[in-house]
């Protein structure tokens, strides 16, 4: 490499990376959902004409590990008819899309009448219809309950928005003005992508460009080899369990047998169970995405992401499996089945390399959806909240608290948010002290959150993994599991009602839901934790709350308090 | 409607630009000698300028332990150059005090009282990571510990109204805890406190009662806005600063008044302004960025004397560099900002901030890259060249290797040593093959694409066009890639100020004074709810016109600017809307504006939705003094022989080696003109002039750079 090269290559490929972060501000700052703006469950990327992925923003690796399969599906359909101006939009599961409510926008980037290249950006929406306010569902078995599904079509046709579509989204959403404009919004940033690569096509030349972007991929698949070279040899599995098949049934299995040979690396799944019967299936993109976060995380967490590392895998993943299912299956909670695989693949490649072993974070990601009012307007709304919990421990030092975890970082909505826009209030948030899992580095704090159901009766649909005991957040290096997640929903009369792990249901006005998460887990004997960290512990309450915590009256009877309203 | 209403051009300029023909009166009870002290991580530098027109200088080494030291050290240095310390009307004053208590976690130790079942928010923030790849994060630091969180039970809800009053028998229990744990400070931050403050301040009294002879920060006194985690994180970082700030303002003043300064102490806030020593403290958590503001004001008072309103500065340091856009000679902010993993609410000049400074560490990656930063030398063992024990390849070392920096005395009494710089850049060149000068070229390369990136983030990535903007290269570091950055960007020149080094002391006299108030107000923009947010314009601009009063403000020197942040209902994030004056007219405009501003920024709009007023805002400025020249027409001179000292052989990118003239800058008269290469040496910058560059000396003896034929340049 020449030093010019070097430098050329150096600057454009930081360039293409600060246009993705820039599609990433804009998308986040004129957006109108919490689920957007607060809780940054979006994702921005760039694409090579073929629909590698060449740079992303760093948001949501859920998301971002299985966009240019949208990219991909779009050119099976549209190849020649590509034109400058489109937008396309795409939600299809089977369709190199995720679930339902993750709405892709993806616009071609033109030049001299070539495609030269792909904006794209995939967004959580509140609600894309369907059977249950937030388009999710665990209970669900087919595709079609769960929303309007979306295969690759165009939002815009040669710079118009395509009118019939945006009349058939406002029959179908529940809260249209909120989708139609975070559509709006994405179509936005992808113009902006596409302004950055003509500023840097003038810059430096089209032909230039594009070999930047190669390049940009081969230099992660070159550095991920050499990489995987440096280290030691070996093969490795790890199980995991879902608490069920998203209706109450027995256990879901997945597992993951890795093995490493110079510099390439094979992935098997073929041990995961059949798919199941409710909504916990993994359709192949999101599938994609876990291997691409947990072989990065792992093996390569300095190196930039792009499609590149794709290419020293080997992965094999049977058709009709909970990773791999076949249409119509119902995905919509795929989300906490990818966490568990992203978690079981981590633990996998720490059989062939114990030295980096960390303890297992929690993967539950409790989720809240619920039909509700503006109690300003009155008018309808989604309100989708996702709670997180504790990262596990590792050789150097605590877990985080209270964080989400693996391919997601969304945030939790705040609760002035939560009480301006909906008639919910959130009594409490805080840290669960006890948590944790033990070890000489103990996991981070789980969260407890209490959101009561204000004026009328509204639809809600909320669930969590990491339910059983025996699939709590796991140690390392002979650390303790943390504790599992509970759910408990306690009535207007103060009595706890059930404590479910996945349900849709109407809730009475006064009714509580009450989550309280997962730790992380721990690492290393407990016994070997230091006098000065033990004293901590003490100090900061993390097991049980000295001083005013522990005054406040026990859960249940501050449920039994009467509400106040208003 | 009242009479200081800002012209909007006028608008968050903390310097009061172009306000006027009043600013020019001289003013009966002006100051003999005006002090500005900038106390850096490594210099402190200081300014005294004379109602007379006489300017004295000093710089001398920081004294990090206690800065007030420096402070005293630098005012002798003045004294003994002629300035008559009793006679000094004002000093201002530039720290990094808080900066350093918030970079290294060194903050008071204070206590949160908070809505029962809120506590831990400090503890989980917004539930993100910051790196999502990395399965070893760091624990973010902490602002409050657990231990000293307590809870009360109160509660309103999100229309103000109150569902339940504040349990006094927990008060009394807290208090009675509070008296056990004796913290430094203590912050009050309750759910819906910018609704209604009325719990806040009730339990406010209390502790002010309880504890008098410590500081407590109420949310709705310091950042009256929407979402619980950036108002209590802001009460927080004001607690858990004040102790440090304001025992350290009193070392500052106790400093100066024992060197014989019987004038008041202004402190610069991280909005450009000023504010008396005595009630910095209480706003401690607005000193956070109070160093570069003083770069940022003097940006500003650039603009106007040159008639140039559209600059950027480049103030690069040995760490870092920061840059900044003026456009129409206003001063950027914004509203939001991260210091140590926590969210600040504050208005603060909007700097952009890369790792990339004299003393960023070259090395090469896993993958064969070569990297230039964002790890520094620092101070200590700073650059190769310094011959203090650095050995890694740095970009002033790869400077030396080139011939632009020479080798010789620096600022501060450090030597540069050729030999040492060449066996660092050795260390990167070898590995790739190339020769020692190839490698030095690949380093400044690469450095210089991080400035590049930097200045084009705040211009051409915000839809600007650069060819409308001068570079202000300023900072020990600055003025030596003037040239190259020039050659590198269509902009419109390069202007070196008279004292690089000391620009943002200098930047710290001429920033007035400064109030900002805010308050949510959450409503859609429709008549009824006018003459509500103009009555709190009205009220707010008394009350601070009253303060600046008493802060020996002339009356006619106090420049209101009003704006609005406004968003479509739904939305999460509001956009700036400037306002001229308040009049009802003027609020009903607001939508209108939103709609333009939000397609002029997102690309989008959409005028049939509700526009929303979420904050309204009200900057009062108290201008103090004016001292600075306007640029003039100058004959055209040509370069003297005297004021060339020699010439040496510099290897300048793009050219090879050059045979290139060492040119005095004390040396150079108004008027000069005369082309690159050069290399301008002065006490506390050197400045690299590329072939066929021009550089002009204005009247006010800052010299303006530009390239030959614009059309060239912008490839």
């Amino acid at each position: 490499m020449t030093a010019v090269d070097t430098v050329t290559f150096e600057v454009a490929s930081a360039a293409l990376q600060s246009a993705a972060e820039e599609m990433g501000s804009v998308l986040k700052r004129s957006s109108y959902s919490p689920i957007i703006r607060d809780m940054d469950d979006f994702s921005c990327a760039l694409f090579t004409a073929e629909g590698d992925l060449v740079a992303q923003a760093d948001y949501i690796p859920a998301q971002l590990g299985a966009m240019s399969l949208v990219v991909q599906a779009i050119l099976r359909r549209w190849r020649d008819r590509v034109s400058e101006g489109d937008a396309f939009i795409c939600n299809h599961p089977y369709q190199g899309a995720m679930h339902l409510p993750d709405v892709n926008i993806v616009t071609p980037i033109f030049f001299g009448g070539e495609l030269i290249a792909w904006a794209g950006t995939a967004a959580h929406h509140i609600d894309v219809g369907g059977v249950n306010p937030g388009s999710e569902g665990p209970e669900l078995g087919e595709l079609y309950g769960e929303g309007v599904v979306i295969p690759p079509i165009r939002l815009s046709i040669a710079g118009e928005e395509n009118e019939d579509l945006v009349a058939l989204f406002s029959e179908n959403f529940r809260d249209p003005l909120s989708t139609l404009s975070d559509l709006r919004a994405q179509r936005a940033s992808c113009h902006l992508g596409a302004e950055r690569v003509h500023e840097l096509v003038a810059l430096y030349g089209v032909d230039e460009l594009l070999e930047v972007m190669q390049r940009m991929l081969v230099s992660v698949e070159t550095t991920v080899g050499r990489l995987l070279d440096g280290m030691a040899d070996g093969a490795g599995e790890a199980e995991g369990c879902l608490d069920d098949d998203g209706r109450d049934g027995a256990p879901t299995r997945i597992h993951a047998r890795v093995e490493k040979r110079g510099g390439r690396l094979s992935i098997d799944l073929s041990g995961c169970d059949p798919q199941t019967a409710g909504a916990m299936n993994i359709p192949w993109a999101s599938a994609r995405a876990a291997l691409v976060y947990a072989v990065r995380t792992v093996i390569a967490p300095g190196v930039s992401a792009n499609d590149g590392l794709l290419r020293v895998l080997d992965i094999t993943a049977p058709e009709g499996t909970v990773v791999n299912p076949l249409p119509p299956a119902a995905v919509s909670i795929r989300h906490n089945s990818c966490q568990r695989l992203a978690d079981t693949l981590i633990r996998a490649m720490y059989g062939i390399w114990p030295e980096l072993a960390v303890a297992s974070s929690q993967v539950s990601f409790f989720s809240f959806n619920i039909g509700s009012t503006h109690p300003r307007t009155g008018a309808p709304s989604v309100m989708a909240d996702v709670v997180g919990g504790g990262t596990g421990a590792t050789a150097l030092g605590d877990g985080l608290d209270g964080v989400d975890t693996y391919m997601a970082n969304v945030g939790v909505m705040p609760t002035e948010v939560v009480e301006t826009n909906y008639n919910v209030r959130v009594r409490r948030t805080e840290f669960r002290p006890g948590s944790q899992g033990r070890g000489a580095f103990n996991g981070g704090l789980g969260l407890v959150r209490e959101y009561e159901v204000l004026e009328h009766p509204q639809h809600a649909t909320f669930y969590a993994e990491q339910t059983d005991a025996r699939f709590a957040p796991a140690g390392a290096a002979g650390g303790e599991a943390a504790l599992p997640t509970t759910i408990t929903v306690i009535g207007p009369d103060g009595a706890v009602i059930d404590q479910p792990r996945k349900t849709s249901r109407v809730l009475q006005p006064g009714t509580i839901v009450r989550v309280e998460t997962g730790g992380g887990g721990g690492y290393g004997d407990p016994a070997e934790r230091s006098e000065e960290l033990r004293a901590w512990d003490e100090r900061e309450g993390r097991f049980a709350s000295p001083g005013r915590n522990s005054e406040r009256p026990a859960h249940a009877a501050a449920a039994a308090e009467p509400t106040e309203r208003n | 409607m009242h009479g200081h209403v800002a012209p909007q051009q006028n608008r968050n300029t903390a310097t009061g630009t172009g306000s006027g023909e009043t600013t020019k009166e001289p003013n009966m009870t002006a100051p003999q000698w005006t002090i500005s002290i900038d106390a850096g991580g490594t210099f402190t530098d200081a300014i005294a300028r004379s109602s007379a027109g006489v300017i004295r200088e000093a710089k001398v080494a920081s004294t990090p332990e206690d800065p007030s030291l420096g402070l005293r050290n630098a005012v002798a240095a003045l004294e003994q150059q002629g300035v008559l310390l009793p006679d000094v009307a004002l000093v201002c004053h530039g720290t990094t005090v808080a900066t350093n208590a918030t970079l290294t976690g060194a903050l008071g130790r204070a206590a949160l009282v908070t809505t029962a079942g809120f506590r831990d928010v400090l503890g989980y923030r917004q539930q993100n990571r910051p790196d999502v790849y990395s399965l070893m994060p760091r624990r973010p630091a902490e602002l409050i510990p657990r231990v000293l969180r307590f809870e009360i039970d109160q509660r309103h809800d999100s229309a103000g109204r109150e569902l339940a009053p504040v349990d006094r028998e927990q008060l009394d229990e807290i208090i009675a805890e509070l008296r056990e744990a004796k913290p430094e400070a203590i912050a009050v931050s309750f759910l819906f406190s910018y609704l209604n403050d009325a719990h806040e301040r009730e339990v406010g009294d209390a502790l002010r009662g309880a504890f008098p002879g410590t500081p407590v920060t109420l949310s709705s006194e310091v950042a009256r806005e929407f979402r619980e985690y950036p108002r209590t994180a802001t009460t927080a970082i004001n607690a858990a600063l004040r102790p440090i700030v304001e025992a350290y303002l009193g070392r500052a003043g106790a400093a100066l008044a024992a060197s014989g300064v019987g004038s008041p102490l202004l402190v610069m806030q991280s909005n450009g302004g000023c504010v008396p020593a005595e009630r910095a403290g209480a706003d401690a958590h607005r000193l956070v960025l109070s160093g570069p503001a003083g770069g940022v004001a003097g940006l500003a008072a650039l603009a106007e004397s040159l008639d140039e309103p559209n600059l950027i500065s480049l103030d690069m340091g040995g760490t870092s560099t920061d840059v900044c856009l003026l456009r129409g000679g206003a001063i950027p902010f914004t509203t939001v900002q991260e210091v140590q993993d926590h969210t600040l609410l504050a208005p603060t000049v909007d700097i952009h901030t890369i790792g990339a400074g004299g003393g960023s560490i070259a090395r090469i990656d896993r993958a064969g890259s070569l990297k230039v930063g964002p790890a520094s030398a620092k101070a200590v063992p700073g650059p190769a060249c310094y011959g203090r024990g650095g050995v890694e390849p740095t970009i002033s070392d790869a400077h030396v290797v080139l011939g632009t920096l020479g080798a010789g005395e620096l600022a501060g009494g450090l030597v540069i040593d050729r030999d040492l710089a060449e066996a660092a850049v050795r260390r990167i060149a070898e590995p790739l093959s190339m020769s020692v000068e190839e490698g030095a070229e690949a380093i400044l390369a690469i450095g210089l694409a991080h400035m590049v990136r930097a200045v084009r983030k705040v211009s051409v990535e915000r839809g600007l066009d650069a060819r409308e903007f001068s570079l202000v290269p300023f900072g020990g570091a600055g003025p030596l890639h003037a040239g190259l950055i020039l050659r590198h960007m269509a902009l419109k020149q390069a202007i070196i100020p008279l004292r690089p080094g000391l620009f943002a002391a200098d930047g710290l006299l001429v920033a007035g004074l400064k109030l900002d108030s805010s308050q949510t107000v959450l409503a859609e923009a429709d008549p009824e709810r006018i003459p509500e947010i103009s009555a709190w314009f009205d009220a707010t601009a008394a009350d601070a016109s009253e303060q600046l009063l008493r802060d020996g403000v002339g009356e006619d020197r106090v420049v209101f600017a009003a704006s609005a942040d406004c968003r479509y209902r739904g939305q999460g994030f509001e956009l700036n809307i400037p306002l001229d004056g308040w009049d009802d007219a003027e609020l009903l405009r607001l939508p209108e504006r939103f709609h333009a501003m939000h397609e002029e920024r997102y690309g989008h709009s959409n005028a049939a939705e509700p526009v929303e007023i979420v904050t309204v805002r009200l900057t009062t400025t108290g201008e103090i003094d004016r001292t600075r020249e306007r640029v003039a027409p100058v004959p055209r001179r040509d370069l003297t022989p005297e004021a060339v000292v020699g010439h040496r052989d510099v290897l300048l990118p793009g050219y090879g080696r050059t045979r290139t003239a060492v040119i005095e800058r004390s040396a150079l008269a108004a008027g000069t003109e005369f082309e690159g290469p050069a290399i301008i040496q002065q006490m506390d910058a050197t400045s690299v002039i590329l072939p066929e560059q021009r550089v002009r000396v204005a009247s006010t003896l800052d010299l303006i750079v530009t390239e030959p034929t614009r059309d060239e340049a912008d490839r």
